[in-house]
């Protein structure tokens, strides 16, 4: 009885919490491949978005998605919004932290600044802004320091509490530090830079993952095979950029990826490198099933149950390559495992984002606008990581081993 | 001096014949050619493990090169140069703790920076990379060797001595953990064995397949411990060995059934579990068995019936089965199917020569995908499928996985 169970009655009441929903929507949409520095300006100045939306899918929108001409209007529309959401918001930062106020908003926009790159992951800017924190902190001990990452860590963490990529930086880089303070430095300033030293360079350290991933990944991609995309996944493009680099023959089925559509930027790439695409909506999928040879796709986070979280869609995807026994390979780098263990799909923090269906809906009318789903690992074949080839059962032991 | 090269060029040539055939054979082989490649083998003063590294595994790519379809070899050759790092990474370790009582004063804090920077490179090179080693790793770090004394500046002339001694040594232990290996190789039967007793309990029925030496001494070791059973044995087709270890287990006792490999699918009800041998262990948990062996699991699966396997640690090897490196499959002689005499009425003799009208194709193996599979029970303990991993990086270093194959001339 679906208007009974509990995750109906959760929905219901966010809903009647929040019944602004379609204004708020449409004035924080934001439109792509305007100027960067529009984009710029509107982050930081509404450094708590609306929760429903999530900001985390609103960026790779940004990014990845296709200009429309509604896009555009909502653009136009939502200039006229900017002066007056500056000023609210702000006000709330020094709240936040009790005595580096300054920092916390710093921590924030700094990582608004990182994140703008579209090549950048999440994670590294996480990191990258810690780091900033570090260069900008004035403790003389460990302790201080630690304390005040910790507090960075968590505005971050607050800022989305949708991103798991974000979570997973954070997570990632405080129990670095732990561990290093952990190590006898005699000289304060020496570790300090050390750990300032290591966050910068894990820039590279992500853009190597990548290739390391795109290189165990060759030898599963053979002359002739079909290859099954879903969404936009810089990994993904960079694992099949290789295979096309390396001269090998295939082809690839992409995924349209609604709302963002951007199944078709992906396309628009993989057409560039002379890869033969063919464009599915998203309903054709077990239509085609039988031509695929494999499934690939990327992820926002890898949980412990060596499950995934992406974007909208792959769950079902995965469900059909199983029932057919297509292999489903997953492109994911280790800073993305994270402490989560989601039972069913609606485990996880609501990450919203607004759907346009290109015509009005009565208001009556709900919508699903979930933005991302969980597959579990019983249908998952491998997962590519920067650390190796891994079966779904292996993710938990690394998160053991990194946190106990 | 014993010919090293011409040991090489015998086992290759051996290998590439199928004359030997077989895993523990071929694994005893070729551990033994690599015991005496490394002994033989001439090694700078400094950088020794590094030279050691490239010979190894020069023999390696011709060894893997001749029989592709022998995984054992390849397992082989990588556990050496995993033994090999780990003496190289053990050592480095032992340097840095003697280093430190020895160091005096003054350069305390520089050199005790050189150490951790010295333990840190040396432990990444040998562990596979982990997460909680994400934020350590420098992305422009190649895997260098330390030998024992490359950080020491202070003392020169003892050095070389102590060079020479340390080097033999290194050599040394090498070739007794290679030893061990070998001893582990031939005696895996009889530790898998002592399992036995754990496994096989009171009136169960087991299902085999084929012959398989492992399976054998597990069953004849629970029938010495008093446990009564009885044992199915699926011939095995197109070889015919299960009826010849049908025969050996009738000769010591057991109650012994032959049935043919369709006949499986009809058996399986009265089965409780069924215990098999396999030819190597893929690193998702798959395995590569005889041709047939995917048909007695799925029965296995279909009733509920525990698949059991039982493997040598040498059998583990740390490739994926969809890798095209690895070859799942090996035709074999058709005659072993049909023989030529009764082949000779197919031939259309109006072409020329004579052209066959029939195809016979002969697969050697099957691949089981590790969701059939329950259990794996090997010399070291029983583990599940999904465990295989943790073996792995046990036994392998993560460098050694692809082993380039000479591009052919």
């Amino acid at each position: 009885m679906w208007w009974r169970s509990a995750s109906f009655i959760l929905d219901q009441r966010h809903l009647q919490e929040d019944p602004s929903n379609d204004i708020a929507s449409s004035s924080s949409k934001q439109p792509p491949d305007t100027l960067s520095s529009f984009m710029a300006a509107a982050d930081p100045f509404n450094p708590i978005p609306n929760p429903k939306i999530s900001a985390y899918y609103q960026t790779r929108a940004a990014h990845t998605a296709v200009v429309t001409s509604d896009w555009l209007a909502q653009a136009q529309a939502a200039v006229g919004h900017h002066p007056d959401d500056a000023q609210a918001p702000q006000t709330q930062q020094p709240l936040l932290a009790a005595s580096s106020s300054g920092k916390s908003f710093c921590v924030i926009n700094e990582f608004n600044n990182w994140r703008m790159q579209p090549d950048l992951a999440e994670a590294v800017a996480a990191i990258r802004a810690l780091a900033a924190v570090i260069r900008a902190s004035e403790a003389t001990t460990m302790m201080e320091l630690e304390i005040e990452l910790k507090k960075a860590s968590d505005s971050l963490k607050s800022w989305d509490t949708t991103s798991i990529s974000l979570t997973a930086g954070c997570d990632l880089f405080m129990r670095y530090v732990t561990r290093t303070s952990a190590l006898e430095y005699e000289d304060f300033n020496s570790a300090r830079s050390r750990l300032i030293e290591r966050a910068e360079k894990f820039g590279e350290i992500s853009c190597k993952a990548r290739r390391i991933i795109a290189m165990l990944s060759q030898d599963f991609i053979f002359d002739g095979c079909t290859i099954l995309v879903h969404g936009f996944s810089r990994v993904v493009l960079e694992v099949l950029k290789t295979a096309a680099q390396n001269k090998k023959l295939f082809r690839v089925f992409c995924t349209e990826g609604r709302p963002d559509r951007t199944g078709l930027r992906l396309s628009n790439e993989l057409a560039k490198l002379d890869v033969p695409v063919k464009l599915l909506i998203d309903s054709a999928v077990a239509y085609t099933m039988d031509e695929v040879d494999m499934v690939f796709v990327g992820a926002d986070g890898v949980v412990e149950s060596g499950g995934i979280i992406n974007m909208m869609g792959t769950y079902q995807i995965a469900l059909v390559a199983h029932s057919m026994n297509k292999p489903v390979y997953v492109a994911a780098e280790s800073y993305k495992f994270a402490r989560l263990y989601p039972l069913d799909q609606k485990d996880m923090a609501p990450a919203l984002r607004p759907i346009d269906f290109g015509v009005p809906i009565p208001s009556k009318v709900e919508v699903e606008r979930s933005a991302r789903d969980y597959t579990p690992p019983q249908y998952l074949t491998l997962l590519f990581t920067d650390l190796g080839v891994l079966t779904p059962s292996v993710v938990s032991d690394e998160l053991i081993q990194l946190y106990l | 001096m014993v010919d090293v090269q011409g040991l090489v060029n015998e086992l290759v040539s051996k290998l590439r014949r199928r004359k030997v055939e077989g895993s523990s054979a071929t694994a005893r082989l070729t551990a033994e050619l690599l015991r005496s490649v490394i002994s033989q083998s001439k090694l700078p003063t400094t950088n020794q493990p590094a030279a050691l590294i490239d010979a190894v595994r020069d023999v390696g790519e011709k060894l893997i090169a001749a029989n592709p379809i022998e995984l054992a070899v390849g397992n082989i050759v990588r556990r050496v140069l995993h033994i090999i790092r780990e003496e190289d990474h053990s050592n480095a370790r032992d340097a840095v703790e003697g280093f430190r009582l020895s160091v005096g004063g003054d350069n305390d804090y520089i050199v005790e920076q050189d150490h951790l920077n010295l333990s840190a490179a040396a432990q990444s090179s040998l562990c596979r990379p982990s997460l909680h080693a994400l934020l350590e790793r420098s992305p422009d770090s190649e895997t260098t060797y330390f030998t024992a004394t490359s950080e020491d500046d202070s003392e020169e002339k003892s050095k070389s001595l102590d060079q020479n001694a340390k080097s033999l040594k290194f050599r040394r232990k090498v070739i007794s953990a290679v030893n061990d290996l070998i001893e582990d190789i031939n005696t895996c039967h009889l530790m898998i064995a002592e399992l036995a007793v754990k496994h096989i309990h009171h009136n169960k029925v087991i299902l085999t397949f084929g012959r398989s030496r492992t399976v054998k001494e597990f069953l004849c070791a629970a029938k010495e411990k008093k446990r009564s059973f009885g044992v199915f044995v699926a011939e095995g087709a197109p070889k015919y060995q299960g009826h010849l270890l049908a025969k050996e287990l009738a000769a010591r006792g057991l109650q012994t059934t032959v049935i043919t490999d369709s006949a499986v699918f009809a058996m399986i009800s009265r089965v409780n579990m069924v215990i098999v041998g396999v030819h190597a262990v893929m690193a998702n948990g798959g395995v590569i068995g005889p041709v047939g062996l995917n048909m007695v699991a799925l029965a296995a699966r279909k009733h509920a019936v525990p698949f059991v396997v039982v493997t040598g640690t040498h059998k583990l090897c740390p490739l994926y089965p969809n890798n095209p490196g690895v070859p799942l499959n090996e035709m074999r002689s058709p005659s072993e199917v049909l023989s030529f005499e009764q082949f000779s009425d197919c031939m259309d003799y109006r072409i020329g020569t004579g052209a066959p009208q029939l195809l016979v194709v002969n697969p050697a193996f099957d691949y089981v995908p590790p969701e059939l599979v329950s259990l794996f029970i090997t010399d070291i303990g029983g583990y599940c499928p999904s465990y295989m991993y943790r073996l792995i990086a046990d036994y392998y270093s993560s460098d050694d996985v692809v082993i380039q194959q000479k591009p052919a001339s």
